[in-house]
């Protein structure tokens, strides 16, 4: 009879069995594939989720082999912002959420799974965790009321626990296999492509938006950079038809600085894609079960939170199932306790920022105004990239007093910013697909 | 197999090639097998691991099958994979329902999103925000421009800007003691008719005011502590006119982040040093002043705070903020518009409950809550700071003053406040506002703040907030819902203002009403989230 039993072993599932054992608990961790090896992901991490790597006790042995900076460059329309997620903001954040700040960065780095996952598994393994790979899970077991008590594997395996913890992300069998339905969904989201190149010089990452396109270089693991594109959904089909043109097409109508540099580097690796950023909520928990990670809450890849996210809800939900099995708390009300947080309306708003975000409508007059109002005003421009990144809340940043004094104290003017000259012409420009076959063939 | 080479396919190409090939199963069995291994175990590790609920151990192992087999795999398993595998080379969009335009639009976005419009001519360019108004206003989620049918009382009789009418308990009016309705407060505005006309007929600085304009000045000293009062025509001009009458450029100001609009546009007009500190903060504030005044001991700093803050229901610790300020040589100004009248002992608000009647540097206020009319005050210690915002406050030397009606009826006003029926008053408004705070709580809903004439319902997410704005008009409910500018992002909810004429039983049904609109209009947006911060 375990504690818990994990299935997924890895971001979310590696950190909460580490926690869970770390808390004397008796833990199994299970995943379907053998490590190291590779997933579906962008692969950022934030500062906040450097700082869950670094509770976690890894963060040294990630950045040993990735590197890492705290100054981030995010360009819209050609308006850039340069800034880092400032510590304090970090500090309150945890503060809030997990009751204490220790373990801080403000470092962010992008680091391959099959890099992360590993460590991330080793590290649960040495904290007591019992992980067994390439481990199929057939059902989940029930009692008569339906709380369910453990798993049976496809190897004919039976074991037993107390809670069982879906960390098995987007495509859940936890969530299948319980009938768990989806609240909050968002169908209006990215496709993006990516790949990984050699020959550009390890640099801070960059994020460019420009109309309905965004992009972003940001130097990973093996001295690589990883290039990724995403576009609106709607016009995935077009985009996908030639996914080599199209990715160095979409570059050069964003930045052709940028487009320029890819262009002279070289690919390593085949091009990834996904079609399939639908954000949505799953309940949370019930009798003898928890989600955590993207099998509870999903959102596009266009903030890049994922892991970081995932990192997050490890932390609050092994707090909470040791609150329930030390005897602080009945279940019922430790498991409320993890909801609560992640069901606040500062994450709805959060929720939302992000979802808005990933319909990649152009940007309009007045977000581009604001940047530019940003510019020179270092404190705010920091605080704008916390909250784009959810260190802090959006209803701090995006407050009345707060948006009308950076207009009233603009340190520069939107004289020198191109997409200004003719706003009303570019803006209509950018709402016409450039991945139709037609016009793809007009600027081959 | 860690990573893959460039010349690999991608996998939305490989998983198309999939469906391809078992889409000509029922021809070839045997050779639809083949090909779907075969592009199968093209499909990356990265894929595999993220698309775990698909078989691909069976997919890849299908050209080992005898024809059989296959057939019946393609037969009975195969519909469940391609329905799982279907989305991942499907556009999510694809899927997605249909939009009704306006009411998209009428969800989507805030009135900052306005703000700064693109072109060239002023009057043109206000035609993109009207757009989003009329979605809005189509969307019956409009908020704003509804009228009275007839005075408002604790249930009142209102239309809606497209006509529809409603009628409802009332929480949207502001008049905490209920004086609208009140026989000598509508003889005080009779007499001051029939005595002075319904004209000031100039500036306060010339000849607008009357001789109960000083009487008026006198009563509000008494009851804040502060002898020198000025009258302003309205509450946001006090509140503008006291800052920028008194700081100039190169002076500082420390505003707590949610401070009223008119302080806030008050303290961008005065100068551009300016700190928004955190909400009720007094160590923030003093590591502000302490970093202000390691380097400027030549100019001026104002701190500028709510009493009790209008749409959060919450008051700061003024008694250290004033401690602070003077260890600082900084003036502090608290804004008690809401609180006045409303609460504390003998009506005194939030300096009364603190014991700091008479303590505070500047006290300012507006009429418009509790004392039944527009206009607004100032009140300091000394005759010299009244002269100087007289002269220097623009909205009181360039505005005509209150109308003698309107200073007839606030200076009966201030004196039931300081009378036993003024404490009977606030008994009976207390009553129903924790009867209203009881009921929304018991079930579940988060009432912002601490009791008083405002009850923040939080509801968080606008679209949510809209949703239940429509609902709940129909209801017999009448709330406002505020959201940006009003409130910052993501932190919109109903401010209900609560009256002495409200029973305590319509409060209780009233938040009955409120919590089942909001149950529904979450089950119309299909959302999981809460409703706390």
């Amino acid at each position: 009879m375990y504690d818990a039993v994990v299935i997924g072993g890895r971001c979310a599932g590696a950190a909460v069995g580490t926690h869970l054992a770390r808390q004397g608990r008796r833990v199994l961790v299970v995943d379907r594939s053998r490590f190291p090896s590779d997933v579906l992901s962008t692969h950022f991490i934030w500062p906040h989720g450097a700082s869950h790597l670094n509770r976690l006790g890894v963060l040294d042995q990630v950045r040993a082999v990735t590197p890492a900076h705290t100054e981030v460059t995010i360009v819209n329309d050609g308006i850039a912002l340069r800034g880092s997620v400032p510590e304090e903001l970090l500090r309150n954040q945890f503060r809030l959420l997990h009751g204490d700040d220790h373990g801080i960065t403000t470092e962010y780095f992008s680091v391959r799974r099959h890099v992360l996952d590993k460590i991330l598994i080793d590290n649960a393994v040495e904290a007591g965790v019992e992980f067994r790979e390439g481990y199929t899970v057939k059902e989940l077991l029930r009692d008569d009321d339906g709380t369910v008590v453990g798993i049976e594997g496809r190897d004919g395996t039976v074991e037993h626990a107390r809670v069982v913890v879906g960390a098995d992300g987007r495509n859940s069998f936890v969530a299948r296999a319980l009938g768990i339905g989806k609240s909050d969904e968002r169908p209006r989201c990215t496709f993006a492509y990516w790949s990984y190149f050699s020959g550009i010089p390890d640099a801070p990452a960059q994020i460019h938006r420009r109309g309905r396109l965004g992009m972003a270089m940001a130097s990973t693991n093996h001295g690589r950079t990883m290039v990724l594109a995403w576009g609106p959904s709607e016009w995935a089909a077009g985009f996908r038809a030639d996914v080599e043109g199209n990715f160095h097409r979409a570059l050069g109508l964003i930045s052709e600085e940028a487009a320029g540099t890819v262009a002279a580097a070289t690919r390593e690796e085949r091009f990834y894609g996904t079609l399939d950023q639908a954000a949505y909520l799953r309940q949370l928990h019930g009798p003898g079960w928890v989600l955590v990670g993207d099998a509870e809450s999903f959102k596009d890849q266009c903030t890049a939170l994922g892991i970081t996210h995932a990192l997050r809800d490890a932390e609050l939900a092994a707090a909470a199932i040791g609150r329930w099995l030390g005897g602080e708390s009945d279940r019922d009300t430790a498991m409320a306790g993890y909801a609560a947080k992640r069901r606040s309306q500062t994450a709805a708003a959060y929720y939302d920022y992000v979802c808005t975000l990933a319909e990649m409508k152009p940007l309009r007059h007045d977000e581009l105004q604001l940047f530019s109002t940003l510019r020179g005003n270092q404190a705010e421009t920091d605080r704008f990239i916390a909250t784009h990144v959810d260190v802090a809340p959006v209803s701090e940043f995006f407050d009345p007093s707060n948006v009308f004094l950076l207009n009233d104290t603009a340190r520069e003017s939107s004289r020198d910013h191109g997409v200004f000259a003719d706003f009303e012409a570019t803006y209509r420009d950018h709402h016409r697909n450039p991945f139709q076959r037609a016009e793809a063939e007009g600027t081959r | 197999m860690t990573r893959t080479a460039a010349h690999e396919r991608e996998d939305g190409e490989v998983v198309a090639a999939v469906i391809a090939a078992a889409d000509t199963a029922a021809t070839d069995p045997l050779a639809a097998a083949k090909a779907v291994a075969a592009a199968a175990r093209e499909v990356s590790d990265m894929m595999r691991n993220w698309a775990s609920h698909i078989p691909w151990e069976d997919l890849d192992g299908l050209d080992t099958l005898p024809a059989e087999e296959a057939a019946r795999f393609f037969d009975e398993d195969y519909p469940a994979i391609r329905a799982d595998l279907e989305p991942m080379w499907e556009p999510a969009t694809a899927a997605a329902p249909a939009i009704d335009p306006d009411e998209d639009h009428a969800l989507d976005k805030n009135a900052y999103d306005f703000f700064r419009p693109v072109g060239a001519n002023l009057l043109g360019r206000t035609e993109e925000f009207h757009g989003w108004v009329e979605a809005r206003r189509r969307t019956e989620t409009w908020q704003y421009s509804r009228v009275l049918e007839a005075a408002p009382s604790g249930v009142a009789t209102i239309t809606n800007d497209l006509s529809k009418p409603a009628r409802g308990i009332n929480f949207n009016s502001q008049d905490y003691l209920s004086f609208n309705a009140h026989p000598e407060i509508r003889e005080a505005a009779v007499r001051a008719m029939r005595d002075f006309g319904p004209h000031s007929a100039g500036s306060p600085m010339v000849l607008g005011n009357t001789r109960i304009s000083d009487e008026l000045e006198a009563a509000l000293g008494a009851l804040v502590g502060l002898e020198h009062v000025t009258l302003f025509s309205n509450g946001w001009s006090a509140g503008f006119g006291t800052v920028t009458g008194l700081v100039r450029q190169e002076d500082h100001i420390l505003i707590d982040r949610l401070a009223h609009s008119c302080l806030q546009s008050g303290a961008r007009a005065a100068t551009r040093n300016i700190t928004r500190y955190t909400h009720l903060d007094v160590e923030a504030v003093r590591t502000h002043l302490a970093r202000i005044r390691a380097t400027d001991s030549r100019n001026g700093i104002m701190v500028i705070t709510d009493g009790l803050f209008s749409v959060d229901a919450d008051w700061p610790d003024v008694a250290a903020l004033q401690e602070v300020c003077r260890a600082h040589d900084a003036t502090l100004l608290v804004d008690v518009a809401h609180d006045l009248g409303s609460m504390g002992p003998g009506g005194t608000g939030v300096l009364g409950i603190q014991d700091m009647v008479g303590e505070v540097d500047l006290v300012m206020g507006a009429f418009s809550k509790t004392f039944a009319s527009n206009g607004g005050f100032v009140a300091a210690r000394s005759p010299a700071v009244k002269q100087y915002v007289k002269m220097f406050a623009g909205p009181h030397f360039f505005s005509n003053a209150l109308s003698p009606v309107q200073t007839a009826v606030v200076l009966k006003a201030a004196e039931i406040i300081r009378t036993d029926e003024g404490d009977a008053l606030r008994g009976r408004l207390f009553s129903a506002i924790h009867a209203l705070r009881d009921e929304l709580t018991t079930r579940g809903l988060t009432c912002m703040g601490s009791p008083s004439p405002i009850v923040p319902v939080l509801i968080g997410n606008e679209k949510l907030a809209r949703t239940v704005n429509r609902l709940l008009f129909d209801r017999g409910v009448l709330a406002f819902m505020v959201e940006f500018p009003v409130t910052p992002t993501g932190a919109s909810r109903f401010r209900l203002q609560v009256q002495a004429a409200h029973e305590p039983e319509q409060a209780r049904e009233a938040a009955r009403i409120i919590d089942g609109a909001l149950r529904d209009a979450k089950e119309y947006l299909s959302s999981a989230f809460g409703n706390s911060f």
